[in-house]
């Protein structure tokens, strides 16, 4: 499907957007013939990622591996508490419509049980979620 | 005169249509479901002499129009520039209040803040500083109960004091930034900071040490072992309820009980009074049974009579419009004794039965529990588990479900839904009408059928969705707390479905009736019945009389299987078991009725629609003759 829509990350402030979010100068005489992107958060403005480019990226950076302190919510066991840290490479809508539910960074949730599907308990709303969604969602253990 | 205009703003679920309904005293739905309202309502309120205009919008997390309820209240807000908002809250979930607050006071819209279901955040263990958080907005905050009517006309008298909220206040030095490291970045400031400033200065929060029962409950229902326990229950339950006693013992008192013994041979007589014409009624002898229904071929009997009473069958030689007129009425296909006994005694008794159980299962908060537990399967059909709202509502009424697939996101899931409703989901009416023919026929069989039924509704589907491609939207869904169903407002609002069901339903059977009895006259009904012979006789194995039941289950497929069981179970039934079987599926695959027909089409398109009849109407007389042939073939 050609409206799936394409992830790109901010080389810079690790911001992640969908290509069609990505904001441009108006009137800008390059029009779609301008190769760069300039992201939303931050306005710097990069390359778009090819193929080449990627992998000689890769190759001077390998890619670090997740930072430890953090773990998913499918690692945390039911009826732990936890703080929400952020999203993993999910894309700008899912990360909105969980921020709606009150899932923004600082707060702490509670992983209620993990199947049939993953219920957190975020302040005193109960959000239910697919297992694709609770592998994104990153938590760090508190003491 | 716009700042006479009030509209009710707020998070899906937080009690906007109770308030509205308190402040005008109009009437609308209202469930423990997020996004129960999916269209606008207005009521008027009177206030000291003034006439104030009120309107309720579908809840909204943000006043972005991203989804469809969301576009309808961006467009409520945007025709009204100057009126006034009452912002309804969780005041359990004042976060979330707060995001929609910061938005409206980016619009300058000016704002009433009402803190609703303040007995559930105390439950919780909850605080919040009322008057603190309302020097922090610039805004009255009125804390309310609005089901107990706990400060409603606190709403009303701070009205007045409407105001734009004030945001952007500057982030105290050395507080903590929540936004910090690479992870947690790209939360763009949308008021987060201020909104977690004011939340630190109001609300407190100590957890209670016991869970409520009812917090237990929720829990429990979407535990993977007791959650298929409680789901067992729900529905011997509503078997019990609505099949068994609404279908049997409710249906068998008012069809053989009040219309067979008393309405139908009062108008027979009335009839025969003003307009005589030689003639003479058959009678019949009319067995009325009071049991406790256990199964549906068993109960405890506790009082039973039998009794002669007029039929609606008699033999004359006479012509002439008396006779046509008497007919039209009281005949065989007659308005009073066909039409409105169907509609009134069949159908009314399920539907009441089935709307009363929904409403409880409702307002409990135990459907989106539901969505949770089928969320795995329902994904193989291309949708998700809140599609489950749409399913079992379609149990009730199809044309009212297909009209609540406006919850789900994307054009497919609609688009799959409202097939599968069409298709395999029979309404309560007819349910109610194949549990009475099911008695015809053995345990096996009725088995046989219901797995035939899911076996298609779950193809079908995973085929529609093969086909359709596309991804499916998210399964996020808010889990309303558990709360035991308000007996008031689940009987208005079974009465409100019942009026609206009634209205759509007792014109289409006599409509159909009508069209019977024109065909019946002009001698029609035969020639059809000879012309769908091969479909009916051939492929289905039906005698050539059940056409008639096919050709008027295009209008209703209830009305269609009503004819079926009369059939079924008459003095001398026209059908054996095994065409019970085929005729119980066929009916159940067809089309839910005109309306159901219209309502896919004001949603989906003509198009669609179109696409979507001649689908549902091949498939059933294909599984039909399948079945047919099979069991023929394997000799039953």
């Amino acid at each position: 499907m050609s409206d799936k829509p394409v992830t790109m990350k901010c080389p810079l402030c690790g911001f992640e957007f969908e290509k069609a979010n990505a904001v441009c100068h108006h009137g800008c005489p390059m029009g779609r013939f301008c190769k760069l992107i300039r992201c939303p958060s931050c306005q710097y403005e990069f390359p778009e990622p090819s193929r080449p480019l990627t992998w000689l990226a890769k190759l001077i950076h390998p890619p670090r591996p997740r930072r430890p302190d953090a773990l998913d919510l499918t690692g945390l066991d039911a009826g732990e508490t936890a703080e929400f840290v952020g999203l993993a490479g999910a894309n700008e809508s899912r990360r909105h419509t969980l921020s709606l539910y009150g899932l923004v960074p600082g707060v702490h949730v509670t992983l209620q049980q993990k199947r049939p599907a993953y219920v957190v308990r975020v302040g005193e709303t109960e959000l239910a979620l697919e297992a694709d969604i609770a592998r994104e969602i990153l938590v760090r253990r508190t003491a | 005169m716009n700042e006479r205009t009030l509209i009710l703003v707020g998070n899906p679920n937080v009690g906007k249509s109770v308030l509205f309904s308190k402040l005008t005293g109009k009437f609308v739905v209202i469930s423990n479901y997020p996004g129960t309202t999916v269209e606008i309502t207005r009521g008027e309120m009177q206030l000291d002499g003034e006439k104030f205009t009120v309107i309720d919008s579908p809840g909204v997390n943000e006043l972005a129009p991203r989804t469809e309820d969301a576009r309808v209240t961006c467009d409520v807000l945007r025709d009204h520039p100057d009126a006034t908002v009452i912002q309804v809250a969780d005041a359990k979930n004042l976060r979330r209040a707060l995001l929609v607050t910061h938005q409206l006071a980016q619009q300058q819209r000016r704002v009433v803040l009402v803190l609703n279901m303040m007995d559930e955040l105390d439950s919780c263990g909850g605080h919040i500083d009322v008057r603190r958080l309302s020097e922090l907005l610039g805004v009255p905050v009125v804390p309310t109960i609005a089901t107990a009517n706990t400060g409603i006309h606190l709403v009303q008298r701070s009205l007045k004091d409407a105001a734009v909220p004030r945001w952007g206040r500057a982030r105290p030095p050395g507080a903590p930034n929540v936004a910090d490291g690479p992870a947690v970045r790209p939360y763009q400031d949308d008021g987060l900071t201020a909104i977690n400033e004011v939340l630190s200065q109001t609300y407190s929060h100590v957890r209670p040490r016991h869970a409520s029962f009812a917090q237990q409950l929720g829990w429990w229902a979407t535990h993977p072992v007791k959650g298929l326990a409680l789901l067992a229950v729900a529905l011997s339950v509503t078997f019990w309820f609505v099949g068994l006693f609404g279908a049997g013992t409710c249906v068998d008192l008012l069809e053989t009980g009040v219309f067979g013994r008393y309405i139908s041979p009062w108008a027979i007589r009335a009839v025969d009074a003003v307009l005589p014409f030689p003639h003479e009624h058959e009678t019949e002898v009319s067995d009325l049974k009071l049991e406790i229904p256990l199964t549906p071929a068993h109960g405890i009997e506790l009082w039973s009579n039998e009794r002669e009473v007029l039929s609606t069958n008699y033999k004359s030689e006479a012509t002439g419009w008396r006779r046509l007129v008497h007919d039209f009425f009281v005949g065989p296909y007659g308005v009073i004794t066909m039409a409105l006994s169907y509609g009134f005694a069949i159908v009314l008794p399920i539907v009441t039965t089935f709307f009363l159980l929904f409403g409880v299962l409702e307002d409990s908060g135990y459907l989106p529990r539901l969505a949770v537990m089928v969320n795995r399967i329902f994904r193989a059909m291309g949708l998700n588990g809140k599609a489950v709202l749409p399913m079992v509502l379609g149990l009730g009424c199809d044309t009212m479900a297909t009209m609540t697939t406006r919850i789900l996101e994307t054009r497919k899931e609609r688009l799959i839904t409202t097939l599968l409703l069409a298709l395999a989901v029979p309404c309560s009416a007819q349910l109610g009408v194949l549990l009475a023919m099911m008695t015809r026929v053995s345990a096996a069989a009725a088995v046989f059928w219901f797995v035939l039924m899911v076996g298609v509704l779950f193809v079908i589907g995973w085929l529609a969705s093969r086909i359709y491609g596309g991804a499916t939207s998210d399964f996020i869904l808010e889990l309303p707390p558990m709360r035991r169903p308000l007996l008031g407002n689940v009987l208005v609002k079974t009465l409100a479905r019942l009026e609206w069901y009634l209205k759509e339903v007792i014109p289409l059977f006599v409509l159909g009736t009508v069209a019977l009895f024109l065909l019946d006259r002009a001698h029609l009904l035969d020639k059809i019945a000879r012309l769908g012979e091969p479909l009916v006789r051939g492929w289905l194995g039906l005698p050539a009389q059940t056409a008639e039941a096919f050709l008027v289950g295009f209008l209703r497929r209830d009305f269609g299987a009503v004819y079926l069981l009369d059939a079924a179970t008459g003095a001398n039934p026209l059908l054996n078991a095994h065409q019970v079987l085929v005729a119980m599926v066929t009916i159940t695959l067809f089309m839910p009725c005109v309306a159901t027909l219209f309502m896919i089409s004001r949603e989906l398109g003509r198009k669609t629609a179109a696409w979507i009849a001649v689908f549902v109407f091949g498939v059933a007389f294909l599984v039909g003759g399948i079945v047919n042939h099979t069991v023929v073939w394997l000799g039953f």
